[in-house]
């Protein structure tokens, strides 16, 4: 197992660093070093416009959302197994030429994504907050604690995405009756108060039970434990349910291209990209994915939202506006996915270039998010009873869904998930989301009680969103157009 | 067994150059992939690249068809520069490639479909049909492609490159994982399409064949042309193509 995981790790490495290289690969974790060293420095300013705890919410927020992204290994193992031709192929498909089991390749590629990511991202990040904490006045322990709940966070979430995943590749009813029973869990168990409510998102909970949150140390234990039973009970039984075996497939499938290309004719010279990436989306059960990817984080930040505020009786309301943008920055995660659900090489072959292809997703992300993404805003600003700003959180979402996708493709093409680990894209990625991403945030915030203030800040920053929208998406003509499709 | 297809290539190209090569090259890394490659192939030829594996084949392949940047030198296709205009050569050429990867979820007919619509071709059903019938795939019609063999999926990625009837086919391995009623039919057709004026750059190990099926070869080793010339030229003295190549790799015995 340790030479499978040692190689998987490797292999993931070079996965990545056969775009960038390896010197501005490995300069990734020194930049988020850096940017939360930044942050940290900048706390001060920040608690301003916002309390320590919405700040701690979120961190934690995003690092459960971040280990559901992670850790869909179901889906993905699948797609590198049914791969088996083409022109690359992974360690997780090796158990169909040697004596080795799919669960020890899986067990593999759980261990190197929680190893990779964890040293990649939520260490520096924790190192620069470390190293920052002493000037602004945090002790060094409130930032190891910080640490080990992100750590469960992240875990957590990867392993019920594992479970989640796994269970989606075998039966679809399994799959629904999971989801199901956690949203019942989570809705119903939750506001029955039938149990600790601590306990539903046990490392959040944890965090707000320690310095400088609380000082419940036998809760926090409690909760960590909790935590750590539910990641091995999740992830034993994603291991004990996987199952790949190669049968005879040749089932008939219905002709859906002509009818999607005509469906989709009002996009002029990208129908036919457009109606055939829709099959694929069809075919590839992405509809899933996306629930995972999407809908379920933006269901959780809600969730979460109303936890803290209810079960912990910390007061962090966000506003429908706060959604709004966190809905736009959400999309980038569905931009991804719709870049994995194929191989590209075969485009190669034909008269159609990467920029064709980076703007045929572009159009794929809007038709599939604007609806669902409306809705949500609209869901949310009718349960909190915001509806007199809804027009403005509709505004916010349409704007910073369409400048996160244009921005994204613009600098990642068709390799979101390789290119974002590249140093000098990174960096610029996080420069061109963090700061209208603060922005917009701290102006909803203060929306209740500075209207005239928050209503120009918000109306500038969108201004912008929107010039740097239209330039970058005319520019991405010229920055891919020399790229070839498998290089 | 497969059906008859009528040649519809016009006959064009009899004498001119088609494919023109000059000091071509390009680095991996460490390694010279192409090393001033030059060489020309005219209008009507069947042209055989033959070399060891990592020689340079495939990178010239892909360089003449736009697939991949040259690093120095000059290539063109149809008298197109294949660097300043990739995407005109490959609206005028049918491309095989060496793996064999239709896309996933498209369905053997559906693919068909998709290459005729980017292609802007006419009448695609009737194409469709005709390389159905040729290639024997209408049982496959409606399974997608990971779901095929890999015979049917190579049978799909010729029909491909055949559909558009263009006047250069560039074929990377055509007959591999084809049976040998389809290697004979394939290689019937390709006779047929040269004789009416078509153009075809073939990269193969299969020698046997390739000896049998080139009017005009060239082999290739670290990424260097080290002979060139008629097949009638390479294999004459009773030697066979085969020893010929072991001979100038300096692999023999």
């Amino acid at each position: 197992m340790r030479t499978l995981l040692w190689l998987m790790l490797k292999e993931e490495l070079r996965t990545h660093t056969t775009y960038s290289g390896p010197r501005r690969f490995f300069t990734f974790p020194v930049m988020v070093f850096i940017f939360s060293f930044i942050f940290a420095m900048s706390m001060q300013r920040l608690l301003q416009g916002t309390s320590l705890e919405q700040l701690a919410l979120v961190a934690q927020a995003s690092a459960f959302i971040y280990g559901i992204g992670v850790g869909s290994f179901g889906f993905m193992g699948k797609q590198y197994i049914e791969r088996g031709y083409g022109a690359k192929n992974y360690l997780v498909a090796i158990p169909a030429l040697l004596p080795i089991t799919y669960r020890k390749t899986f067990l593999g590629l759980y261990l190197r994504d929680s190893i990779f990511y964890i040293a990649l991202v939520l260490l520096p990040a924790t190192c620069g907050l470390a190293l920052g904490a002493p000037f602004v006045g945090f002790k060094v322990t409130s930032i190891l604690l910080f640490f080990a709940a992100e750590v469960l966070g992240f875990q957590l979430g990867t392993s019920i995405s594992f479970l989640g995943s796994v269970l989606y590749t075998r039966s679809t009813p399994a799959f629904v009756a999971f989801t199901s029973g956690i949203i019942a869990l989570v809705f119903l168990g939750g506001s029955a108060m039938l149990f600790d409510v601590r306990l539903l998102v046990p490392s959040i909970g944890f965090q707000f039970s320690v310095p400088p949150f609380g000082d419940d140390l036998e809760g926090a234990l409690l909760l960590a434990s909790a935590s750590l039973a539910v990641i091995a009970a999740t992830t034993l039984m994603a291991l004990a349910l996987v199952r790949f075996r190669y049968v005879s497939r040749d089932s008939k499938h219905e002709t859906l291209l002509p009818k999607y290309m005509t469906r989709f004719r009002i996009s002029g010279r990208y129908k036919e990209l457009i109606g055939k990436e829709f099959v694929d989306l069809r075919r590839s059960g992405t509809v899933g994915k996306m629930f995972f990817s999407f809908i379920l984080p933006l269901v959780f930040l809600s969730f979460t939202s109303w936890f803290v505020n209810s079960g912990l009786g910390i007061p962090v309301g966000f506003n429908t506006v706060f959604y709004g943008a966190m809905v736009g920055f959400m999309g980038i995660l569905l931009y991804s996915w719709l870049n994995n659900v194929d191989s590209t090489d075969y485009y190669s072959l034909l008269p159609l270039t990467v920029p064709n292809v980076v703007r045929a997703r572009i159009m794929i992300f809007l038709i599939l998010t604007t609806g669902i993404s409306a809705i949500f805003v609209v869901i949310i600003s009718a349960v909190q009873h915001e509806l007199d700003i809804l027009w403005l959180s509709l505004l916010v979402m349409f704007v910073t869904s369409f400048y996160m996708v244009v921005m994204t493709a613009y600098l990642t093409g068709i390799r979101t998930n390789t290119f974002l680990f590249d140093m000098s894209v990174m960096s610029r990625f996080a420069i061109m989301s963090f700061i209208p991403d603060v922005g917009l945030a701290i102006l909803s915030f203060s929306i209740r009680t500075h209207w005239a203030i928050a209503l120009t800040g918000i109306a500038i920053v969108l201004f912008l969103l929107l010039g740097n929208t239209a330039i970058l998406y005319y520019s991405i003509e010229r920055k891919w157009k020399g790229t070839g499709f498998d290089v | 067994m497969p059906g008859k297809l009528e040649i519809q290539c016009p006959a064009l190209f009899v004498t001119v150059s088609v494919i023109s090569a000059k000091g071509l090259s390009k680095r991996f890394g460490q390694k010279q992939a192409l090393d001033g490659v030059s060489f020309e192939v005219g209008g009507g030829d069947l042209f055989g690249l033959f070399g060891p594996n990592g020689a340079g084949k495939t990178t010239l392949l892909r360089i003449l068809t736009g697939q991949l940047e040259q690093d120095g030198g000059e290539g063109k296709v149809l008298d197109v520069d294949v660097k300043a205009d990739p995407m005109e050569v490959k609206r005028r050429v049918g491309i095989v490639p060496e793996v064999e990867s239709p896309p996933t979820y498209l369905t053997a007919y559906e693919y068909l479909y998709f290459v005729s619509r980017v292609r802007q071709i006419p009448d695609i059903d009737a194409r469709i049909d005709r390389w159905f019938d040729f290639f024997d795939l209408k049982e496959s019609r409606d399974i997608i492609c990971r779901d095929l063999s890999k015979g049917m999926r190579q049978k799909l990625m010729l029909a491909s490159a055949f559909i558009h009837e263009p006047k250069l086919l560039f074929l990377d391995e055509p007959f591999i994982n084809l049976d040998p009623i389809f290697q004979r039919e394939v290689r019937e057709y390709l006779l047929e399409y040269v004789r009416k004026g078509g153009t075809v750059f073939m990269c193969s190990h299969i020698l046997e064949i390739a000896e049998r099926l080139c009017n005009r070869a060239a082999i290739i080793a670290d990424g260097r042309i080290i002979r060139i010339g008629e097949m009638s030229d390479l294999v004459k003295g009773g030697a066979s193509l085969e020893e010929v190549f072991l001979k100038l790799v300096g692999k023999e015995g």
